[in-house]
C-alpha cells in the first residue's frame, strides 16, 4: 500500500524551522526518509506554518496521521472537517490516512485526547462501518492505530488483541501499530507484549510508531506521553515486527520535552538501527535461514 | 447492533465522557464508583467491571484531558492566564464542566473558551475588568497569524462605487480598554486605560502580526467596506453616524488611509 519505507520523524512546531533552514542550506537530515504530519496541526490554516510545511514537501514525502477523528464515536462526521481533510491528505500525496482506534468526543463535544472503546463485538462492528464511511469520504485507505488505553469501558467480549483482529477483518482497514503503546498496555496490564504481536494480523500492518513514555507516581501507571526517549524493550518489538513484516514506514513521536533536533535525530539513529536489525532479520527469514 | 447493543455502546461512551467531564467526579468516585456508573445508565455488570479498575485508572482520562486543554489554551493566551494567576486552571475546570471544546482543531480551544468565559468574566469582581480585551487581543493576533492565505492586489482601482478586497488576514478589533499598550511581558500587572479602542490587525508579507490603531471614523469607515460597502456608502454612513462633516480633510485622510493599507499588503484593491 506505500511506496515509503524507512525511518521517519513526526513533524512538529518544535522544530520545524529547524528543517526548514537545514533544507535552506541544501542538507538533508541525517536519518530522515519522510516526516508524518497531523493535518488537524495545519488544515484550515495560513501564514508562517503552512508555507514551511509546503517547503518541507517539496523535499521530503509526508504519511498523514490524524488526531480527532473520533472513529469509535457516536457523533455523525463533521462533513467539513472530512472535507478538509480530504484536501489535505490529497495535496500531501500520503498513500494513507491514519487515526486512532478510539473515539475523541461526545455529544458534539470534543476532547482532544483518545479515549478507550469497549472490547465487544458491538464495538468491532460500529467501528467497521465507521471506517468504511471515512474511507469514503477520505477517498484513501484508512490505517488504524492501536491505542495506549488505561481502563476498558464495561465488561470485554474479547481481548484487545481480538478487537483490533476484529476491526480490521470487519472493513478494509490496515493496522497502523504502534509498538511503544502495546508495551505500555502490557506494562499497564500484566501481559506479555510479544505475545499480543503475535495474535496481531501482522500482515495488515502499514506502519509502525515508536515513542518514548513516561512512568506516573501519581496515577500508579505508565503514561504514553511521547516526552521520554525511547526504551529498548520498545525497539526490540520494533525490530521483531519489521522482522516479519519487512520494510514499513517506521515513524518516532516526540510531543513534550522535545530535545534540539540534531539530539532527536541522535534517538532517530536509534530507531533506523533497530529497524536495520529487524530488516536484516527479515533477509534471513525470507531465505530460510532462521 | 442489537437492541440492547443500541443502548449499551452509547453508555458506554457516555460513561467514558462523564468521567472526563462530569463534575466533582473524584468525590463521586470515591464514594461509590460502582453507583456512579449505574447512575450513568450502565448496566449492573458493565458497572461493575468498571469500578474494579480502580480509582486512579478511572480519573486518568479527566487529568490528561484537563491538562491538555489548559496548556494548549495557555498557549494562546498566556498573558491572560497569567494575570488570572492560579485562578486559570479554575476556569479551565469550569469550561470542560460546563460547555467543553467543540471544534476538532485543537487550536481552536482558546477561542471556545473566550467566547464562553468573557461575559462571565464581566460579571465577575475577582477578574479584572479588561481581562475580556486582553484575552481578545491576544487571540486577534493568533488569529491574524494563522488566517488563511491570499492573494496579491486585485489590480482593480479602488473607486468610489467599487467594493474593496482586503487581505484574509485583516481584522477589525474593538476593545474597551487600551489592552494593546499593555507590556508584553508575563510577569507585567499594568493596567490599562479604559478608552474605546479600534485596531486593525493584519499579517505582513513576512508572516509578521501588525496592528494600526484607528480613529473612530477611520474604523468606522474600515467596519463597511469590510462588511462590503462601496466605498461612497463607506464614507458617508461613516462620517453621517458620527455626525462628522464630509469635508475635504475627512476625504483626503480616507485616501492616505487607505494608501498606507494598500502600501502595507493589507487592501488588496477593487473587488473585482
Amino acid at each position: 500500500m506505500s511506496s515509503i519505507d524507512g525511518v521517519g520523524l513526526g513533524l512538529r512546531f518544535a522544530f520545524l524551522d529547524d528543517v526548514v533552514d537545514a533544507i535552506a542550506a541544501g542538507t538533508r537530515l541525517p536519518g530522515v526518509a519522510f516526516f508524518e504530519v497531523s493535518p488537524e496541526n495545519h488544515m484550515r490554516r495560513g501564514g508562517h506554518v503552512p508555507a514551511a510545511v509546503e517547503r518541507v514537501a517539496e523535499h521530503y514525502r509526508f504519511l498523514t496521521h490524524g488526531l480527532t477523528l473520533s472513529i469509535g464515536g457516536l457523533d455523525p462526521f463533521d462533513r467539513a472537517y472530512m472535507a478538509e481533510l480530504r484536501r489535505f491528505v490529497e495535496r500531501s500525496k500520503s498513500p494513507f490516512h491514519s487515526d486512532h482506534l478510539c473515539f475523541s468526543g461526545a455529544g458534539g463535544r470534543m476532547l482532544h485526547d483518545l479515549l478507550p472503546l469497549p472490547l465487544t463485538q458491538a464495538s468491532a462492528i460500529h467501528v467497521a462501518a465507521r471506517i468504511r464511511e471515512a474511507q469514503d469520504l477520505l477517498g484513501v485507505p484508512v490505517a488504524i492505530e492501536n491505542i495506549t488505553r488505561y481502563f476498558v469501558p464495561g465488561e470485554r467480549s474479547m481481548d484487545e488483541a481480538d478487537y483490533v483482529a476484529e476491526v480490521l477483518d470487519r472493513s478494509s482497514a490496515k493496522l497502523l501499530l504502534d509498538v511503544n503503546n502495546v508495551w505500555v498496555n502490557a506494562v499497564n496490564d500484566g501481559f506479555d507484549a510479544l505475545e499480543f504481536l503475535r495474535r496481531l494480523p501482522l500482515d495488515r500492518v502499514v506502519q509502525l510508531h515508536v515513542a518514548g513514555h513516561d512512568r506516573s507516581e501519581e496515577h500508579g501507571l505508565v503514561i504514553d506521553t511521547h516526552g521520554a526517549d525511547m526504551i529498548d524493550p520498545v525497539l526490540d518489538l520494533c525490530a521483531w515486527v519489521i522482522e516479519r513484516t519487512g520494510p514499513l514506514p517506521v515513524v518516532l513521536e516526540r510531543d513534550h520535552r522535545i530535545p534540539p533536533l540534531p539530539e532527536l535525530l541522535i534517538e532517530l539513529g536509534r530507531v533506523e538501527a533497530a529497524y536495520a536489525r529487524g530488516l536484516a532479520a527479515h533477509a534471513r527469514f525470507a531465505r530460510g535461514d532462521a | 447492533m442489537n437492541a440492547d447493543d443500541a443502548t449499551r455502546f452509547p453508555a458506554l461512551l457516555g460513561a467514558v465522557a462523564s468521567l472526563v467531564r462530569a463534575p466533582d467526579v473524584e468525590a463521586r468516585i470515591a464514594a461509590d464508583s460502582k453507583a456512579f456508573f449505574i447512575e450513568g445508565g450502565l448496566g449492573a455488570g458493565d458497572a461493575a467491571s468498571l469500578a474494579t479498575q480502580g480509582e486512579r485508572r478511572l480519573l486518568v482520562y479527566r487529568k490528561l484531558v484537563r491538562r491538555g486543554l489548559t496548556a494548549a489554551i495557555r498557549l494562546e493566551i498566556p498573558r491572560t492566564a497569567a494575570r488570572l494567576g492560579p485562578a486559570f486552571e479554575a476556569w479551565v475546570e469550569r469550561f470542560v464542566d460546563e460547555e467543553a471544546p467543540r471544534s476538532h482543531y485543537l487550536r481552536d480551544v482558546a477561542f471556545e473558551l473566550v467566547a464562553w468565559a468573557a461575559p462571565r468574566w464581566a460579571t465577575d469582581p475577582e477578574v479584572p475588568d479588561y481581562l475580556g480585551d486582553l484575552a481578545r487581543h491576544e487571540l486577534t493576533a493568533f488569529d491574524v497569524g494563522s488566517a488563511d492565505d491570499d492573494r496579491g492586489p486585485t489590480g482593480i482601482e479602488l473607486e468610489l462605487d467599487t467594493t474593496a478586497r482586503f487581505h484574509a488576514s485583516v481584522r477589525l478589533a474593538r476593545h474597551d480598554h487600551a489592552v494593546h499598550r499593555l507590556l508584553a511581558d508575563e510577569a507585567a500587572r499594568d493596567v490599562p486605560a479604559r478608552e474605546p479602542t479600534a485596531l486593525l490587525a493584519y499579517r505582513d508579507a513576512d508572516h509578521e502580526v501588525r496592528y494600526l490603531e484607528l480613529t473612530p471614523l477611520a474604523a468606522a469607515i474600515l467596519d463597511r467596506l469590510l462588511l462590503g460597502e462601496t466605498l461612497r456608502s463607506a464614507v458617508v454612513g461613516a462620517a453621517s453616524a458620527r455626525g462628522e462633516a464630509l469635508g475635504p480633510e475627512v476625504l483626503a485622510g480616507t485616501a492616505r488611509l487607505l494608501d498606507d493599507l494598500a502600501q502595507r499588503g493589507a487592501l488588496l484593491g477593487g473587488a473585482s
